[in-house]
């Protein structure tokens, strides 16, 4: 592939390799018992950009990821994407101390085995961060994020089937610190405000806070999915070791808190393992 | 004989084998040998600083990384920073040993960089935050590094009194002078030192991080 691009390019493009396992408590984000499902998923991510210097303090980057997912029981949650990233960054200086600023608009495709979840994904952020010293990284991010999927089929009168859609306002303050010359701990603070789809039994209060509603045969026969306006609290927390420069393994934990409309308050846990690689 | 003339002759006596002194260095931290560590020797006579030709020195980049990472030079010297990546690097230093900046090249393009004034300069890449190096111009012609074992011969010294000190990146500030140790070489037989230095843990920034920077 790096053989068809012409030589300027060729020569700044950066690859990077992602691989994980981590294992949702809830995947569905149902909140009564009885809807929780939890399932183990198996990701790969294989990253390419290109970065194009613009005077001294801006650059500007192209890439774009490839991604696959293999859930081990909710087999219709199987997906693979591919998406495009543009972003400008700037630094007020030179080097890894310099602050920083970046602007980024992604454009993805999902595809789902269970393909009424197929959907573009257009994503426009705004990070910063500072790398404070050489054990402390920090950075904080906001993004609006807008998934599109397919109108489904409408099962009750006055109430859209454009279950899969989502709008959301997220932001994220992250901090690395680094244990020693190979090994970091990384902690992370995140909100989420918008739209979540609920995969559950219905009942009259989920029913009356939903804007959309649709069929979730992928959770089973009888499962439906709710679009509702919800508000997510979230703290990760991670420990990683480089074995080699190019490589990172980790080891993370991360919870999420949902505050829904219709008093469906969810949450969920997610410990994962990481392997990533940049040549 | 006029008085340069003379100190060449004396150089050229002191280059020859049997008319050369030789000292065996040794560094450890905490026990452990110590590699990439610049040990210099500062002649009291003035005269034995004389050199006739300062060699060509470079600082490769290879694999995203300078190489090598530790980098001795005697001040005055030529540096030429070669690209032996297939992407492309831009080297700076802020150091007030030397400030420079190479803006983005790649292969062998890159002019040489003068190192004109005695100090450590701290070399960067501004497009990957990871990369570090280290050149440290010495203010005397007789220098070298250690390799993995800690040790270091310098050979071909002149005979005579010399003030020998030793630097490594992991030193706190200004920790060298007190390494400073002052002894007589004589071509009869080597000289051994020995340091036992207390250097402060590497935290180098990860070349991958969680922040998605690395890649995006």
């Amino acid at each position: 592939m790096l053989g068809a691009v012409p030589y300027a390019a060729r020569s700044d493009w950066t690859l990077g390799a992602e691989a994980s396992l981590r294992h949702d408590s809830n995947v569905g984000n149902s909140a009564a018992p009885s809807d929780v499902v939890g399932d183990s998923t198996l990701g790969a991510k294989l990253s390419m950009s290109n970065l194009f210097p613009l005077g001294e303090d801006y650059s500007l980057t192209v890439g774009g990821d490839l991604r696959g997912e293999l859930f081990r029981t909710l087999t219709g949650l199987n997906n693979a994407s591919v998406e495009g990233v543009l972003s400008l960054k700037r630094k007020w200086g030179y080097g890894a101390f310099a602050p920083w600023a970046r602007l980024g608009l992604t454009v993805g495709r999902s595809s789902y085995d269970a393909s009424y979840r197929n959907a573009w994904d257009y994503r426009v952020s705004a990070a910063t961060g500072w790398r404070v010293d050489e054990r402390l990284n920090i950075w904080a991010e906001y993004a609006f994020d807008r998934l599109a999927a397919a109108t489904q089929e409408q099962e009750v009168p006055s109430l859209s089937g454009d279950a899969f859609s989502q709008t959301s306002h997220n932001i994220q303050l992250n901090a690395e610190y680094a244990l020693s010359e190979r090994s970091f701990v990384n902690l992370g603070l995140s909100g989420r405000h918008g739209d979540v789809v609920s995969t559950t039994q219905g009942d009259s209060q989920i029913i009356a806070a939903a804007r959309a509603l649709a069929e979730d045969p992928a959770f089973g026969p009888e499962s439906y999915a709710y679009r509702i306006g919800g508000t997510s609290f979230g703290f990760r927390a991670g420990i990683h070791f480089s074995p080699t420069p190019h490589c990172l393994l980790g080891v993370g934990f991360e919870r999420l808190i949902t505050h829904a409309d219709g008093g469906t308050d969810y949450n969920k846990s997610i410990p994962e393992i990481t392997w990533d690689y940049r040549f | 004989m006029n008085k340069p003339l003379a100190a060449s002759v004396l150089w050229l006596l002191a280059a020859v084998p049997g008319h050369a002194a030789e000292l065996i260095v040794q560094v450890k931290d905490h026990g452990k040998p110590v590699s990439d560590a610049v040990v210099l020797a500062m002649p009291t006579d003035a005269k034995n600083l004389l050199r006739s030709k300062l060699p060509a020195d470079a600082v490769d980049q290879v694999d995203k990384q300078f190489v090598p990472y530790v980098k001795p030079v005697y001040v005055g010297s030529r540096v030429r920073f070669p690209n032996s990546d297939n992407i492309r690097h831009q080297v700076y230093s802020f150091s007030s040993a030397k400030k420079f900046e190479l803006p983005l090249y790649a292969g062998a393009t890159a002019a040489p960089v003068v190192f004109d004034k005695p100090g450590v300069v701290v070399l960067g890449c501004n497009i990957h935050d990871w990369m570090i190096g280290y050149i440290y111009v010495a203010d005397t012609p007789f220098f070298a590094k250690t390799e993995g074992a800690g040790t270091v011969t310098l050979s071909d010294l002149p005979p005579g009194e010399y003030t020998v000190r030793v630097w490594h990146p992991s030193m706190a500030e200004h920790a060298e002078e007190s390494t400073a140790r002052r002894l007589t070489l004589s071509a009869d037989a080597p000289a051994t030192l020995e340091w036992a230095l207390s250097l402060k843990p590497i935290f180098r920034v990860p070349r991958v991080s969680t922040s998605g920077a690395s890649v995006y």
